[in-house]
This record gives structure tokens, C-alpha cells and sequence, in this order.
């Protein structure tokens, strides 16, 4: 019934997508509300919103009623600052930003959108703020400044004392060597720009299934808990992990990106955790493929198809898939129809490409916190060996791992010669592991990363680059991919991959793999 | 650390002991893997000889994979059974990965037809058939009944190691006993080895390691939430000469949870 409501919600939207065209991305949503979401506006919230993308459109499913947006934390500037929890967090952008979206924002409000707020939406808040170059890193990447305490503190707010030492060795936004902001302040910090995570789906982040345990699953530790509760974590919330619940990581957003002076009140936690859960977010409607939620489509695409799954499940396995298709696009008849054809084409290939994330092996090697627990360095495997979770793809629990998107030598960095002119955007830093401690042990004693992620948190050396793996839904509404946005397209980011760990894609898996990851 | 440095530190503390069981194989080598046409095979040579030590499965197996670019502590008995992928196989087998780096040990060798393996691997390459290979990691569950006794537990950890991926599976089963007890006091005792090796040599342990392992299990446990209980905490800092048969069995932590 809830479905049925919804899909009368968007009448056209659904109709042109069942359609067995080739048409224009934009034709999918031209019924859907404006795209941009203000803090503070009165619109009716409905239970399904579709927004065009590159790909398609977006479908966001709220498993609830309507809803009126006026006086609601989630949509209310709570703090000086002007933002909220919509600022970054829109639907037409899978419930996260894109850097088009602040782009498009700089556009239309000079600058002075809340969302380019001094504290994080700029590089440093010591820049000039009315410079576009200011906010470089939000603009093409769709970062955010994460200022983080150096040294890291416990949850009982003590400081910990970490396991290595940290250098600026690079410092592009000025940030990190600022006497006021960086690691020499009063309150020493360190910056690093990250993606807004999706606030959609989180049945499957903060789910108490497979694999949360009272220990960490991939390195023996406590996990964190429910302050409420006392249940342990998946944490699996946020990039570093350091917000065990939905409820603690609105108090942590509250106070750094709204800057809201004093603890958000429960009627507001219970406000944003309860619309936060109530969203569902996948890809809806491919440009090529048309309709992604057909009655006998596959069953694991499309927002409802989030709704309706198993939270906390292992999906690695041939009984219960990571992202359930049963073949229904392994093959499709032609008709001689061009635009139908063409839409079967699309379709086979979505399948191939799951097929690939399913069974192509490759060699995963030197990845900190999947080759160290158990499996072996390398190991012989495929992306669901990671990508494992039931619907959604992540890991089903303490989901950080180091694949070396903000480490070096992996790291995308800007190359340094005579003929670029352009310079590097993200900061960098050394780490060195402390005597006595053992070495990372795939990068050794010294480090060079643009993001030390977890390690920021646990200051372990270990964990130095490792980063809690993205839900793998709605991913075409939100460019730029990976934490610091190193990938603009799907595409950069199955290459990303295929360099490496050498798999040795064709062009043809390459394209394959890219549109079955697009119709997530 | 050069691996020649790293390689010299580890037998610094070697000496000389009685010659070891013939048919135990202690020794510490870079780790070879051989590609198959389905799961690759983890091998390693010694005194001109090649050894099977397992096969890549998953978390669950009994033994794991060691981890190329680094050494690794074999520990294992010579058995009769037929040679997989080439190699004499190991049964059984305990493997330690020495935690410096050595970038000598990088050889992937190729898959052969002749090194095919002759029965079905627990677990396949890809995705599997809705099973963990050895299903030997039940979710923890808090006991139904329990008695006012004392409950012993012992925590297994390789040479040199701290708690890892393991652990959980070993530690939640303690810290749900001891809720559901509860216990008044929690006794932990840590231990450190020696290894005997098959050349006569002994490997020790890192110096601090029983202490450090027992107060690392505290800060678990009252990490975990269990912070009602006394803790009482010893350590065993010297270790038992070395058989190379069962020297593993002093890289533990002991702990009992007293009503």
C-alpha cells in the first residue's frame, strides 16, 4: 500500500521510466519538487521524491507519512551559522551533496549560502570568505573540514596516547600550520575534507546483526556502545567510526557544522534520528536501462527494495546475494525495437556487471583490516569479499579498511612537473609509528597519507588511512566518490581499482561494472 | 628497519638448546603462494624442502593464511599424507607472521594443472554457498543458567601477538559469563614464550609481553562495560624451556571469573 501511495506521488516520473526509451535524464524527475532543500522553508516532505541525475534518477522513499518540514530539527537552522541538517544531507544528492550541487549553490547566492559556512564549508576558516578559492576543496571535490582533537580522546574524553607521532608536510589550505586552527594551537586539531556521508538507509549502518559484537571484529578491541543502551556498535556511521549511533552523530554534526552552542535537546535527537531512519535511497531509473523497480525486475534494486530488506546480513554468499538480481537481465530478447534493444543492452550489461562484483577474482593485497584478519596477504577474491553486506554493500560491521585512497603510494596526488601548473589541493602528513610499537604492516614504520582516518580516533598505527567503506546506494546522485572525492565519476572509481590492485579489467568489465554500481 | 636488521633482531635472543623432534618442522621463512585454478595454496620451504601450511578459506578456518611481504614462524608436524599443491603438508600447523616487514618475500607462483587440488576447497574463491568454510564462529549468546562457580578461559594469541580478529570470538563468551554471573572478581594471569626451532635455535618472546598482554585483556573487559569486578592481575615474564612440540601453548592469557 505504502508503495502504491508513493508511486502516485510521482506519477511522471514513473512513467517515463517504464517507458522503452532513450530519453534525457532530465525527462525522468521534471515533475520533482526544486532540487534545493533550505534550512528553515515550509514544504510538505512527500513519501517519494525522484531527482534526475547524470545517470538517471534518484528515488528517496520515506517509510512514513508525509511530512511538513516547517519547526523540524532536521530542516531548522539550529544554530548562528545559519545551517542544517538538509544544508548537506539533500535528496535530489541521495541524501548527501554533491560538489555540483555547492557549486550550483555558489552560483545562485554568491557565496553566502549558509552551506559555505567559515568553519567548514571553507578550507580554513581563516581565508578570505568571499573567494571562491577559499572553498576549492567543497566546489570540485564536495569536501567538508573535519577538525579533529590532536591527541585523540577516549570516549570518556581522556586523551589518548597514540601510537605514532604526526607532521604536516603539506599544507595546501593553510589549516592544519595555522596558530589558531592547526596542530600547533591552543587546542591542537588536524583537518582533513571528507564527504558528507548519505543519510538514507541507516537500518543497514546501525543495524545489531551479523557481526556486531561486544569486540571489534577485525582487531580485538572494544567496540564503541550506545551511550543509551550499553549495546555495542556496528559503527559503521561515519568515515572514522567515531559516532556509535545516529543519535551521537547529530550532537557531533549539532556542534562542529551547525555550531550549535549547547546539546541538541532529546525532542530534536528524537526529531532527526526518526526522519533519518525513515529514508530509503537507490538509484530508480537508468538513462539507458529505463526503470529499475518493475514488478519482475530484480528484486534489489530501487528505493522500496531498501525498505523491504534484511538489515545486518552477510550477502557474500550464492543463498543470499549482496545486491539480489536473479538473472533477470542475464538474458533479454530483442524485438527489433532500436529503443528497446538498446534498453536490453543496458540492461545485460548492469547484469554483467554484477556478475563481476560477484565472481571476478582478483588479488587483494596490502589492505589493512581485510588482508590482516584471516584471510591472508593477498587473498584471491572478488568485491563482495568486502563489499559483503546484504543490499547495501558495505562491510557488515567496523567497516574500516585501507584500500589507499588517502595513503601514499596510492593516493591520487597531483603530478609534479614542469609542464602541470597545477598544485596539489589536499593536505598531507607523516606519520611515523613510535619505537616500540610494531609497524603498519604494509606501509611500514613511516607514512605518508592525506587522511590518517580511523587512526585519528583510535591513534593506533595501524588504522592510519583506513576508512569505513560507503553504503554503495544512490552512489549516482553523489559524486564525487571515495572520502576525499579523489573519484568524480564511477567510472574513476572501477579504475581507481583496477590500478590498484592490477586486476586487469577489459573495457568492457570497466563499463560493465560502472553501470551495475550506477544503478545501485 | 632493513630486513637484514629486523631478521638479526629476531634471533638475538637465540641460543643454543636440545635437538628437536625429527618430524616437528619449527622454523621462520618468507611464505609462498601457489595460484590454482580455484583457491591458492600457502607454502614454504625449509632445509630444501617444500611444505604445505594451509589453504585460503576465511576467517572462520583453523589456520590462516600467512601474509606475503612479511616472514612467518612455522610451527608444525611433518604428516604422510599426499602433497598438496607440491607441498608436504603440516598437521598440524600454527603460524605466527612476524610483524617487520620483509619485502623478500613476494613469490606468487603460478597456477600448474599439476598442482590442481584434488578435493573441493571449504570455501571458494568468490562468493560461497551461504556458509562460513569451517562454521566455527557462532554469534556469542549470554548463558541461560548459571551456577556459582568459578569459570576458567584461555585466550590463544600467535608469537609476539596481541589480540587480533580472534579475539571476540574468544573473549565475548568470558564477558558474558561474567554479567551474567556476575562475577566479584575477575583473576587474569598473562604468559609468554619460547620457541624451539627445528635448527636448535630458540626464538623468546619480546620482553613485557605476559604483562602487557594480561592489562591489555583488562582494558578489554572494562572497555567492554565490565567494570563492576575486581581485577586481580599477575604475569609470568619467564617462560618454560621450549619442547617445539606444544610451545605455543605459553603464549596465553588465563583467566578466571570467580561468583
Amino acid at each position: 500500500m505504502r508503495l502504491r501511495q508513493a508511486l502516485i506521488a510521482i506519477p511522471l516520473a514513473g512513467a517515463v521510466a517504464l517507458l522503452p526509451s532513450l530519453s534525457p535524464s532530465a525527462e525522468y524527475a521534471s515533475g520533482a519538487p526544486d532540487r534545493w532543500w533550505g534550512p528553515g522553508e515550509s514544504r510538505a516532505w512527500p513519501q517519494r521524491l525522484d531527482y534526475a541525475n547524470s545517470q538517471g534518477t534518484v528515488g528517496v522513499l520515506r517509510d512514513g507519512p508525509a511530512l511538513d518540514t516547517r519547526g523540524h530539527a532536521f530542516f531548522t537552522a539550529l544554530g548562528p551559522n545559519g545551517r542544517a541538517c538538509v544544508t548537506c544531507h539533500q535528496p535530489a544528492d541521495g541524501m548527501s551533496i554533491t560538489a555540483a550541487t555547492a557549486r550550483e549553490r555558489w552560483a545562485a547566492t554568491n557565496g553566502r549560502d549558509p552551506l559555505f559556512a567559515a568553519i567548514d564549508g571553507s578550507n580554513c576558516p581563516s581565508l578570505p570568505q568571499e573567494k571562491e578559492s577559499s572553498h576549492s576543496l567543497l566546489l570540485t571535490r564536495g569536501l567538508i573540514r573535519v577538525a579533529l582533537p590532536w591527541p585523540p580522546r577516549g570516549d570518556d574524553g581522556k586523551a589518548i596516547d597514540p601510537e605514532f607521532t604526526i607532521e604536516v608536510m603539506r599544507d595546501p589550505t593553510g589549516c592544519n600550520s595555522s596558530p589558531v586552527y592547526g596542530l600547533a594551537s591552543p587546542e591542537p586539531k588536524v583537518s582533513v575534507y571528507r564527504r558528507p556521508r548519505p543519510v538514507s538507509n541507516t537500518k543497514y549502518t546501525t543495524h545489531q546483526n551479523f557481526g556486531v559484537l561486544p569486540f571489534i571484529g577485525k582487531n580485538g578491541l572494544p567496540a564503541s556502545r550506545d551511550a543509551d543502551t550499553g549495546k555495542p556498535s556496528a559503527m559503521n556511521i561515519m568515515a572514522d567510526a567515531r559516532a556509535p549511533t545516529l543519535k551521537a552523530q547529530a550532537q557531533d554534526a549539532a556542534a562542529n557544522h551547525l555550531q550549535v552552542a549547547s546539546p541538541l535537546t532529546a525532542d530534536q535527537l528524537a526529531q532527526i534520528v526518526s526522519f533519518e531512519g525513515s529514508l530509503y535511497v537507490s538509484q530508480a531509473a537508468s538513462r539507458t536501462a529505463g526503470s529499475l523497480e518493475e514488478t519482475n525486475g530484480p528484486s534489489g534494486l530501487g528505493p522500496d527494495a531498501m525498505r523491504k530488506g534484511e538489515a545486518g546480513v552477510l550477502g557474500n554468499n550464492t543463498t543470499r546475494w549482496v545486491i539480489p538480481m536473479e538473472n533477470k537481465w542475464k538474458s533479454l530478447p530483442r524485438t527489433g525495437d532500436a529503443a528497446a534493444d538498446a534498453r536490453a543492452d543496458a540492461r545485460e550489461s548492469i547484469q554483467r556487471g554484477h556478475d563481476i562484483y560477484m565472481f571476478r577474482t582478483f588479488w587483494i593485497r596490502d589492505s589493512m583490516h581485510l588482508n590482516s584478519v584471516g584471510l591472508g596477504n593477498p587473498t584471491k577474491r572478488t568485491c563482495a569479499t568486502c563489499h559483503g553486506m546484504h543490499m547495501t554493500g558495505m562491510d557488515t560491521a567496523n567497516g574500516w579498511m585501507d584500500i589507499g585512497t588517502t595513503n601514499l603510494p596510492w593516493a591520487k596526488e597531483e603530478p609534479l612537473n614542469p609542464w602541470n601548473s597545477n598544485k596539489p589541493e589536499m593536505p598531507l602528513f607523516k606519520v611515523t609509528c613510535k619505537a616500540g610499537v610494531d609497524p603498519h604492516p604494509f606501509l611500514g614504520r613511516v607514512i605518508y597519507t592525506q587522511d590518517p582516518g580511523r587512526a585519528l580516533i583510535s591513534g593506533r598505527c595501524n588504522d592510519v588511512g583506513t576508512i569505513v567503506m560507503q553504503q554503495l546506494r544512490g552512489m549516482s546522485a553523489r559524486a564525487p566518490y571515495f572520502s576525499n572525492g579523489s573519484a568524480q565519476t564511477l567510472r574513476e572509481v572501477v579504475d581507481y581499482y583496477d590500478r590498484r590492485y592490477n586486476i586487469g579489467y577489459s573495457e568492457q568489465e570497466k563499463q560493465d561494472l560502472t553501470n551495475f554500481l550506477g544503478a545501485l | 628497519m632493513s630486513k637484514v636488521a629486523a631478521f638479526t633482531l629476531l634471533f638475538a635472543a637465540a641460543t643454543q638448546a636440545a635437538q628437536p623432534d625429527p618430524s616437528l618442522r619449527n622454523f621462520v621463512a618468507c611464505p609462498i603462494v601457489r595460484d590454482t585454478a580455484s583457491v591458492p595454496c600457502w607454502l614454504a620451504e625449509y632445509d630444501g624442502e617444500l611444505y604445505f601450511l594451509t589453504l585460503q578459506t576465511d576467517v572462520s578456518a583453523p589456520v590462516n593464511p600467512p601474509w606475503l611481504g612479511h616472514r612467518v614462524l612455522v610451527e608444525g608436524k611433518r604428516s604422510d599424507k599426499p602433497r598438496i599443491c607440491g607441498g608436504i603438508p603440516l598437521e598440524p600447523v600454527r603460524l605466527s607472521v612476524v610483524a617487520e616487514p620483509d619485502s623478500s618475500c613476494n613469490e606468487i607462483r603460478p597456477a600448474e594443472d599439476r598442482y590442481n587440488l584434488t578435493f573441493e576447497p571449504p570455501r571458494p574463491p568468490g562468493p560461497s554457498g551461504g556458509r562460513l568454510a569451517f562454521n566455527t564462529l557462532p554469534m556469542p549468546t549470554a548463558p541461560v543458567e548459571v551456577k556459582k562457580e568459578a569459570r576458567h578461559y584461555t585466550l590463544d594469541y600467535a608469537f609476539n601477538g596481541m589480540v587480533n580478529f580472534k579475539t571476540p570470538f574468544q573473549l565475548a563468551p568470558v564477558l558474558d559469563m561474567a554479567r551474567a554471573m556476575p562475577a566479584s572478581r575477575v583473576e587474569i594471569v598473562g604468559y609468554r614464550s619460547a620457541a624451539l626451532l627445528s635448527n636448535g635455535k630458540v626464538l623468546q618472546e619480546k620482553p613485557d609481553l605476559a604483562r602487557r598482554r594480561a592489562q591489555q585483556v583488562v582494558e578489554l573487559l572494562k572497555g567492554a562495560g565490565l567494570t563492576a569486578p575486581q581485577y586481580q592481575v599477575r604475569w609470568v615474564d619467564a617462560s618454560p624451556a621450549p619442547n617445539g612440540a606444544d610451545d605455543y601453548r605459553n603464549r596465553r592469557v588465563d583467566i578466571t571469573l570467580q561468583p
